[in-house]
Order: C-alpha cells, then structure tokens, then sequence
C-alpha cells in the first residue's frame, strides 16, 4: 500500500486553499473536462447508454469468478501469463521478480492507478530500476516528486510556467513555456527512454474474459510504445475491470471516453493478446497480466459493491465542487474526488481514509454524471453512518443523542430556539453572526453564521392561520 | 495466491448476489454509423487533424507520392497487399527512400507505410494488426503514418468494427485502432499533436 502522507484532509485541503491559483487552474480545466462531456454524447441517449453500462457492469461483477476464470484460461492458450495477487505486496513481489529473472533496469510506464495504489515505483525504485512514467502529466508528475492530482489530467495544478523551470531544471533543457515546445521536449527525451527499455508496465481498462486480450486507451500514444518495443509487458489489472466479450465494448468505450475526455473515441485503443508470434519482427516476448485483489474482494459482499463497477473515467471528479477547490492532493491517497471518497475508506480502512466521505456537500453531482450509475452519494452517507458508528467519542455519542432528544420534541426545541435567539443578540454584527464561541466557532472561522429570525417561523404560522 | 483460492474468496464474498442479466440489445451510441461512408470519414479524421483521400488504384501511386512530399526515409508494412508496387512507386517518385522494417528502420524512418484491417467510418478511424509482415513500429515511431485502406474494408460505426474484433484477435498478438494524430492536453488543457506516435495521419482509401 502506498504510504498516505500524515494528516487529515480537512488539513490537506486547508493547505490547498492558501494556493487560490492551484484551485483556479482545476477549476478552469474541470469547465472544460464538463463541458466537453455534455457536448459529446448529443446525437445520442445518453441514458439508455448509461442503464447498459450499469446494467453489463453489475452482471461482471456478480459472476466475477467465472469471467475471471475464463480470462485466465483464455489469456494462457495465447501465451500470456497471468497472476493473481491476493494484496499489494504479493502484486509488487511478482512484478519484481519477473523483472529480476529478465534483467530489466529500465522500466517504461503507462498510466495505471493500481501501480500507484500499489506504491510501485517506490518499491522498483528501491530495487535500483530506472522508471520512468511516460504519459506527458505522470511524467511531468514523477519530475516534480509529487503523485497525480487527477485520473486523467495528473498535472492539472501545475502552470506551464511551472512545468518549463520543472524541464529546466531536471532536463537541463532551455525550453520556452509554449505547451507545444514543452511537449515536443518530452517526447525527445522519452523517445530515448522508450528505446532502451527492457520491460513496459501499464494498466489495463478492459480485459475480456471471452478472449483474455487486454484493451488499453490512450491519446498520446504511451501505451503503444511501451507495449511494442521492451521485451517484457506486465499489465496490471484491477481484478473488477473485466467485460464478458468484446460486445459490451460498444457501449463501455464511448462512455468512457465521453466521460472521461469529452472525446467520441480516443487516438488510440490497444487490443492485445498475448507475446509476439514467433514469425513477428517485433513486441514483447513477454506478456504477464497482475490481477489485483488488495481489498477489493472485501467490499463484493457489502452494499458498497456497486463502487466496483467504477470505469475510472474521472468524471465525478470534474464536476464535484469540493475536488474543484483542491484538487487530488487533498485526499492523501491514489483515488481522489467522489470516487476516492467512497474506494479509499474501504480499500485502506477507516483509521487511514475514513474522514473522506466528510469531503461532500452531498450536492449529487456526481451520481448524476456517473457513466455506469453508481450512488455515489449515497455510499458517501452510508459510510458517514460506518465511520461514526466505529469511531466517535463516548462525548461526541452524547452530544449527539441530547441533540437528538433535545429537536426531536417541539417543546423543548422551541426552548433551544428561545436560548439561541436571546443569546445571538451579543454576537450578531449587521444581520451576520462573524464570531461564536466554541464550538460554533469551527463554522464561523470559514463564514459568517446567519442569525435565527426574529420571529420563529411556527410563531408566525400561528398568528396568521390560528394554531 | 493460487488461482483457486483467489477466486474461492471472490466467490465466498459474493455468495447471495443475484446477478442480472446482461443487456440482449444495446443502445446506439456517438459512434455508431450513421448510413454514410467515405464522406463521414475524411470529415471525423479531418476534425482531428488528419486527412483521408479516396482514389483509384489507377491514382494511389501520385497521391502515395503526395503524401511522402517532405519525407526521406520510410519504413513498409508487408500488408498493403495488391497495393505494394503503387506504394513503393509513389515512394520513389517522392525520392523517399525505404528501410529495413523493424524497429531500428522505423526509429530512424520519418514516414510508416501500412496496411488497415478495417476502417470506421464514424470515427475516421483504421485498424492495424500487427503479423509476421507487419511490424508494429511502422506505423508508430515515424512522424507521418500512412494508411491504405480497401474500400470493402470501411464499417460504419464501432459497433461493427467490435464485432469482428474476436475474429481478428485469434491470430494478431497486437491490434490497434488508430483516429487521427497523437495528442495530449496535459498542460494546461491546451491541445498538442505529436507526443509519443505520428503527429500526421493520412489514409488512402483506395478501390474500384
């Protein structure tokens, strides 16, 4: 498990929101992440699109077993080698030793969110192996020591000003902050990495169980290259991302890459089955495919499972209004915005990741772009209801049942509601409430707190149409 | 973990659930065809910054010759079938001269000549298959790829082009489905052509 940094993300993000620019910056490429999405799928019913996504996703993982079987016995007549990885150490322990049995130093990567929840490279690295992240935001990414910030746009905080001094500095290029200039740089400097690589690690975003080929997109073309020229492929694959066969693909892709880019198709989509023939001049003669567990077994029997059924298309992410502030960092772990407020608590338990599902207005956004309907919103209150029941205080329990007993009698509610409104004389300023004693003052220190109306609406209800 | 005690633990997990069925007919989506063809084509891959012509076999070796303008060096899938003689002369006639195929041909190659399996007309989109003929560099390490595409081989839409996917995937260790240049927008959104593939695209459709 990769290492989630100390702190809570209440801090992560208090952090973030001192950086007005870095929120700015996701927030003007999360506008064009959600425009591009409502614009690519007219012409069609999106709907429609959306219940057969659902619909292919929740029978995959219903019968995971036997279309993980099939894959496995399919991926093997072709050649490939598969591997099932029960937990993080056993996935990183067979890439490392498949890498040390074929004395590969030079590693290319493509973009795979299991390598990251994995803690991959950290652990290659400490092997001495040279990885190097070849999607041009990883990469820029893996320059600055520092992990993605969002699914499919990793560099999404950075500026190019930024990225040029980044180039500078660690390339000891001279290069201008043209986007164009600063991409060309890249592809010379990975174009070589490219070429001496022993072995290419990539994720996967389908496997077919029908056929055990792997379907891998990508834009700029990174997974081409690193599953073409090393001599060694290891793919690794959520065990949740299955299709049964290539039809359900019709209607997968394009909602994926509508969600995800706003794109009616990416540049590039991979199918691969398997090492090169014998006859073939050139590929891999060695293709392994990690299927990883690490947590993911345990949530099929839980009302949590429907997460599972995740694409990884980002698109909760784009619209939800607590990442657009702050971005992926502030989560602390590879999964971030709704998506990771829901996968990293049960992936990485509650004691790690459970103040997370606070990270929401509940505003229901995301449920409502999800491309395969998954109730975001509505794992995010369960695991509110998990999380408090395993962790809060004796007092805070307390609190919360003389709270309880307190409102949910209109006696003594009104009692309260008197208390409060004699009391908020002192603190009301202009029709706000800036400053309140504990423990109110944990709101006002963010907003203003409106004040109680002067006349209490049952009052009022009263007076006018009699009791 | 073995196998079976990985997959005992899945089936423990879910052991109760009732699976739904899967979706006997699926939806149409953006990609679907829409009844035209070649016109369709050209207009989706010239919408990202490639360009597709239809010609006649009779005219394959000027517009080869056309699209090689510029380039000095390419490299030649095995696959271009009936086509090869017009290809390799409209590279001659471009002073374009062809390398070993292979991956040192086509690092050093600024134009890939290939073959396409398919095309898609809703996406402006080719397939390649890698095979013994067929390197998978030829048409990834150069800046310009070339495409020749039958004309019996266009589909309409994806839908078609995934139903003979099994098929093809019995034989080919690689396909790919190329539409249009490689691109990104990793920094600050703004889109850049050319990153890791060919940042020109052009597809020959070629036939009667």
């Amino acid at each position: 498990m990769s290492a989630r940094p100390p702190g809570s993300f209440r801090d992560r993000a208090g952090a973030l929101l001192e950086r007005p620019e870095v929120a700015a910056a996701i927030g003007r490429a999360m506008d064009i992440r959600a425009r591009g999405r409502s614009t690519v799928f007219s012409g069609a019913d999106v709907e429609a699109m959306r219940a057969a996504g659902e619909a292919i996703r929740a029978h995959t993982i219903a019968n995971l077993p036997r279309y993980l079987d099939a894959f496995a016995e399919a991926a093997d007549r072709h050649g490939t080698r598969v591997f099932f990885a029960a937990d993080a150490s056993e996935a990183v322990g067979y890439v490392r030793e498949v890498l040390r049995r074929t004395g590969s130093r030079r590693i290319v990567k493509g973009k795979s969110m299991v390598s990251e929840e994995l803690g991959l490279n950290a652990a290659l690295g400490s092997d001495g192996a040279e990885v190097t992240e070849t999607d041009l935001g990883e990469y820029i990414v893996q320059l600055a020591h520092e992990p993605p910030a969002h699914i499919t746009v990793p560099a999404v905080h950075m500026t190019r000003a930024q990225i040029r001094d980044l180039f500078n500095r660690e390339l000891g290029a001279a290069v201008s902050d043209e986007p164009r200039a600063l991409t060309h740089m890249a592809r010379r400097v990975l174009r070589d990495r490219f070429l001496a690589a022993d072995a290419g690690i990539t994720g996967v975003n389908f496997g077919v169980a029908e056929t055990g080929s792997l379907v891998i997109v990508t834009n700029e073309g990174n997974a081409r290259m690193c599953t073409s020229l090393p001599r060694v492929h290891i793919a690794l694959l959520g065990m949740e991302r299955l299709v049964p066969s290539f039809r359900e693909l019709a209607v997968l892709l394009p909602l994926l890459t509508g969600s995800a880019t706003g794109q009616r198709i990416t540049a590039y989509l991979n199918v691969i089955a398997g090492p090169r023939r014998p006859e073939e001049p050139d590929g891999p003669d060695e293709v392994h495919v990690v299927v990883v567990d690490n947590g993911r077994s345990a949530i099929l029997g839980s009302e949590y499972r429907s997460i599972l059924h995740c694409i990884r298309c980002g698109a909760c992410q784009n619209v939800c209004p607590v990442f657009r502030q702050v971005g992926g960092h502030a989560y602390g772990g590879t999964y971030g915005g709704p998506i990771g407020a829901v996968l990293a608590p049960l992936l990485e338990g509650f004691e790690q990741a459970g103040d997370l599902p606070h990270a929401s207005s509940l505003c229901v956004a995301c449920t409502e772009v999800c491309p395969v309907n998954i109730p975001l919103h509505e794992h995010l209150i369960s695991l509110r209801r998990d999380v408090a029941a395993t962790r809060a205080s004796a007092g805070e329990r307390l609190t919360f049942r003389l709270w309880g007993l307190l409102w949910s009698r209109p006696r003594t509610y009104g009692v309260t509601a008197r208390v409060a409104r004699v009391g908020q004389r002192l603190l009301a300023r202009r029709g706000r409430i800036p400053r309140a004693p504990f423990p109110l003052s944990r709101w006002t220190a963010g907003r203003d707190l409106p004040p109680l109306a002067r006349e209490p609406f049952r009052d009022r209800w009263r007076r006018r149409h009699g009791s | 973990m073995d196998r079976s005690a990985f997959l005992d633990r899945v089936r423990t997990r879910l052991a109760g659930t009732i699976a739904p069925d899967l979706p006997g007919e699926l939806p149409r989506t953006m990609v679907s065809g829409d009844g035209r063809g070649f016109d369709r084509f050209a207009e989706e891959l010239a919408a990202l910054g490639g360009e597709a012509r239809s010609v006649s076999p009779d005219e394959l070796e000027e517009a080869v010759k056309a699209a090689a303008e510029g380039c000095t060096r390419a490299v030649l899938g095995a696959d271009l079938g009936p086509y090869a003689d017009r290809v390799a002369g409209g590279l001659a006639a471009a002073g374009c001269a062809v390398l070993e195929p292979g991956r040192e041909g086509a690092a050093a190659a600024d134009l890939g000549v290939t073959g396409a399996v398919f095309g898609v007309a809703a996406t402006g989109s080719v397939l390649l298959s890698s095979g013994p003929g067929a390197p998978r560099t030829t048409g990834l390490l150069p800046e310009r790829h070339l495409a020749i595409l039958p004309r019996d081989r266009l589909l309409p839409g994806l839908e078609e082009l995934i139903g003979r996917l099994p098929a093809a995937t019995g034989s080919a260790s690689q396909m790919v489905l190329v539409t249009g240049p490689s691109r990104t927008s990793d920094i600050e959104m703004t889109p850049v052509l050319g990153v890791h593939g060919p940042e020109h695209v052009i597809v020959l459709m070629v036939g009667g």
